[in-house]
């Protein structure tokens, strides 16, 4: 080996870390461990003079190993990693002691703190000696796309992606494309038509030479890694059309837009959905609005609707989430059915209003001039609903306690509109397993990061879009699916893909096939070798997570850049000072 | 064997062990007239009437090869360790004693004190009202009398002394040791200095032929009497743990062809720093459940655990002993 250099940075982070922690002393003690060259401290190591001290140190006094100690590697182990390629050193010749977060941060014992930032430092020293020069390795990117889902999202998507001139393989479960958008009369707020947000889209996708699209099919199995997934797609058992035999198809990356399904308004047994007759949902109500024919199941022009939000949402006893779009569309409704019978009175009976997008507030300022009857009432008080007697003249009565007046209101209603929210579907677990993505408790695909990555998954090269996603509107989802598209088209553009190189790998010298391994991935990037009778890891697929490397009672599975000597000889430092 | 080659001048010892070892040395059986015609047995004391202090007369290297086995529990133990490392061209620790600490080492989940308390005060055939306890020096009127010094822990070989090369099991498989034998007599060349010898390199699922699939999913942990095996699939697939994973291959995985899942002795591969550790790790990974109180239940199923994974490799392992 050759001779051992270590530069060690002691960052002040302004007074963050110094305030507390006796960073001279740091630097001081640095300085004594045999190997290390040289120690400074520096007010903002991440800033650009820090970063050139370093290179400009690592050149002239030949370091060879590299430590930081500052903020947590989350934070800026990139940008140390990055001096160290200007300076024309492996970026992975580096090792961060965290003595913000882990130290400075969470004491104020400026001796103890200062003791424990020096065992950090000293961890750091001796595990970077043991660091190994790694590269990251490359991987071709076939251009094909799939998107699951022909939807608002999914079609959006596939016409981004087929219009830059790649093949597109859309796969949707119904034997038409439109997803809940096709079950929809108008949007809100402008009242564009759905059907003619849609119709120019279907038919562009349908007869687009790059799109090709299963319908009354679903994904059945995808194997592979980003750039180089293989998707097998059949017909849904007993409709399956011309797609019935399973099809095998070659792409690179994935776009899940599954969309939602509606609450079931039966399990809020409080409003007497499917008993009482005249209590109907918000897609039934689309329904008759699109059919042109608004009336109760007695077949009267309704003189009374009332509109009930949030059912299913915003409540601990079903979905705690907002469903986002009921209450603009409830808005919507009270247009719809104004203009469809002027003069029918309509109570909207809402918790909150929220008219939160663009155009939104202005919707709701016109919708009150409009003399719809705005009544609010508590999150646990809900609305009560009772059939009405003959002398009523109407078909039911209900009860609300008004918050705002502070008033118990009866109110008259042929027809109740029930605003049901947005869940997501029961084969998503299906979905889920299949592409390898995770769901949060309430179902919704989980993005990799959610405010910075909103349409990435932690699997590479599988995008989510839409309402698999969350609840959201036509606009966000269309972003979205954009997005994901845009995303796809920059990997397609640079034809490789880099993957990082903190993968593990089995050393098949070791590897005796006990399998252990084999199902603890939660990248699926273990695979059997039956002939070899050993296990591989696809390194593209891995991210560096470790399980199988602690699980492997062998050793023969090494996590590159947590090797048990690394992490070892960083523990006894650790214990050492 | 070819005679007109100088003999190999050769000793066999036990310190902290069974006799097992010596046994297995025994089991060449016929071999063993090959054995002493190629080599003279200068001490063996379980099967030659030879003193320690034949022994310290030798001159320093004077023996081509011992094979030293059992583990290091008291000041004989580790007076002999050095004693035929000095006089040892070759000390080669033998068994899984002397390899990783054994069976004695286990001993270290406990302390000396609290061993004598047991053996000497509480045990139901121990009469010992004075509460006497063992004193490596005693005063008697007829003059001092010594014993040997019973330490706190039980170590391996290699941690009094220097070892050359290892051949692990309990015992080793005789045949494994009838190779390492013809190799040094033949003047074969030896591996480097360290090495595992007489084993594979791999584990035991590398040779075992009982079905291996990915369903490694257990929801309860059974102890080899509580299932009917099948004598087909992987022990682990059935909730037996099986230390076949995490331990050597070169035994020709006996216990596993008699429908015992591996105990482990053969130790780890090169490579594992703590066999036991790693077999946790591993097991901890197939417990099919995901609540911590359903996950609790399912490890309480674990018969002795800390004597199941570190049956053989307590003293070597990184927790290594109690710590008082």
């Amino acid at each position: 080996m050759e001779e051992l250099r270590t530069g060690v940075y002691v960052c002040m982070c302004g007074t963050n870390i110094a305030k507390v922690v006796d960073v001279e002393a740091i630097a001081e003690f640095a300085r004594t461990v045999p190997g290390v060259a040289l120690a400074k401290t520096y007010k903002y190591m991440c800033s650009n003079p820090g970063q050139e001290m370093i290179v400009q140190d690592i050149r002239e006094h030949k370091l060879n190993r590299i430590v930081v100690a500052a903020c947590s590697p989350n934070m800026h182990e990139r940008t140390f990693r990055s001096a160290l390629r200007i300076a024309g050193l492996n970026q992975y010749l580096l090792e961060m002691a965290n003595i913000r977060e882990q130290c400075s941060w969470v004491h104020a014992d400026t001796k103890g703190a200062t003791e424990k930032a020096k065992a950090l430092v000293y961890a750091a020293i001796c595990r970077v000696k043991f660091h190994e020069e790694l590269e990251s390795v490359s991987v071709n990117m076939c251009p094909n796309v799939l998107i699951i889902g022909g939807g608002i999202a999914g079609m959006t998507a596939a016409l981004e992606l087929a219009d830059a001139g790649n093949q597109v393989y859309l796969v949707e479960k119904n034997d038409h494309l439109g997803g809940n958008l096709a079950r929809v009369d108008l949007t809100a707020p402008y009242l564009y038509s759905a059907r003619d947000l849609l119709t120019e889209r279907i038919t562009r996708v349908m007869e687009h030479k790059k799109i090709k699209v299963f319908l009354n099919s679903t994904l059945r199995e995808l194997k592979g890694f980003i750039g180089n997934f293989t998707a097998s797609v059949s017909g849904v058992n007993g409709t399956g059309d011309k797609t019935a035999k399973p099809e095998v198809v070659e792409i690179g990356n994935v776009i899940v837009c599954t969309g939602y399904k509606e609450f079931d308004a039966s399990r809020v047994v409080h409003y007497g959905y499917g008993k009482l007759p005249n209590v109907i949902t918000s897609f039934e109500l689309e329904k008759m609005i699109r059919e042109g024919n608004i009336r109760t199941k007695e077949g009267k022009i309704p003189k009374y609707v009332a509109i009930i939000h949030c059912v299913g949402s915003r409540s601990q006893e079903f979905h705690s989430y907002c469903s986002r779009v009921c209450c603009m569309t409830a808005l919507k409704y009270a247009h719809e059915i104004k203009s469809a019978n002027p003069g029918c009175y309509i109570s909207d009976i809402y918790i909150d209003m929220h008219a939160f997008g663009k155009g939104h507030e202005d919707f709701y300022r016109r919708s009150s001039e409009a003399k719809t009857l705005f009544l609010m009432y508590e999150k646990d008080d809900r609305p009560v609903i009772h059939k009405a007697e003959p002398k009523d003249n109407c078909e039911m009565l209900i009860e609300v306690n008004e918050k705002l007046s502070g008033e118990h209101i009866e109110i008259p209603a042929d027809l109740v509109v029930l605003m049901v929210g947005m869940e997501a579907r029961e084969d998503s677990h299906e979905i889920a397993r299949l592409v390898n993505i995770s769901q949060d408790n309430e179902g919704w695909f989980i993005e990799s990061h959610p405010k910075l990555e909103p349409v990435a998954t932690t699997t590479d090269g599988v995008f989510i879009a839409g309402t698999c996603v969350a609840p959201k509107d036509i606009p966000d989802t269309v972003a979205q699916a954009r997005a994901a598209a845009a995303r796809i088209l920059a990997r397609i553009a640079k034809e490789k893909i880099e993957v990082d190189a903190l993968f593990s790998e089995v050393n098949e010298n070791l590897c005796s096939g006990c399998r252990l391994c084999n199902t603890l991935c939660p990248f699926s990037a273990i695979e059997f070798d039956e002939i070899k009778k050993q296990s591989h890891i696809i390194s593209a697929l891995c991210k560096g997570c470790g399980v199988c490397v602690a699980a492997c009672p062998s050793a023969a599975i090494k996590g590159r850049h947590f090797t048990d000597l690394q992490v070892l000889s960083q523990l006894e430092g650790l214990l050492a000072v | 064997m070819e005679t007109n080659r100088q003999k190999l001048k050769m000793a066999v010892y036990w310190a902290a062990s069974c006799g097992g070892c010596c046994v297995s040395v025994l089991d060449v059986h016929e071999k063993l007239f090959d054995v002493v015609a190629a080599a003279d047995l200068l001490f063996w004391p379980i099967a030659l009437d030879t003193k320690y202090r034949d022994v310290e007369e030798m001159p320093d290297n004077h023996l081509d090869l011992t094979l030293f086995n059992g583990a290091i529990r008291n000041s004989e133990n580790e007076h002999l360790a050095k004693l035929l490392r000095k006089k040892s061209k070759i000390l080669v620790a033998y068994g899984s004693c002397a390899h990783l600490g054994g069976i004695p080492g286990l001993a270290n989940f406990t302390s000396k004190e609290e061993i004598f308390k047991r053996v000497y005060h509480e045990s139901e055939s121990t009469i010992n009202p004075e509460k006497t306890l063992p004193s490596p020096v005693c005063e008697v009127k007829e003059g001092t009398i010594t014993i040997p010094e019973f330490y706190d822990d039980v170590r391996s070989l290699s941690q009094v002394t220097d070892v050359d090369y290892f051949i692990p099991g309990c015992p080793p498989q005789t045949e494994r040791l009838v190779e390492v034998f013809t190799a040094i007599v033949t003047g074969a060349e030896l591996p480097p200095k360290g090495s595992v010898v007489g084993a594979g390199t791999r584990t035991q699922c590398d040779e075992c032929i009982r079905e291996k699939t990915e369903n490694k999913q257990i929801k309860k942990f059974y102890r080899p009497w509580e299932i009917a095996d099948d004598g087909i699939t992987c022990f682990l697939e059935q909730g037996v743990i099986c230390m076949g994973p995490a331990t050597r291959s070169g035994c020709g995985y006996r216990c596993i062809k008699g429908n015992a899942p591996c105990r482990g002795c053969y130790g780890p591969p090169a490579g594992v720093p703590d066999p036991g550790a790693k077999m946790m790790s591993a097991v901890a990974g197939i417990i099919d459940e995901k609540e911590p109180g359903e996950i609790s239940k399912v490890v309480a199923d674990i018969a002795d655990p800390a004597g199941l994974f570190y049956r053989f490799s307590l003293p070597v392992s990184l927790i290594r002993k109690k710590v008082s």
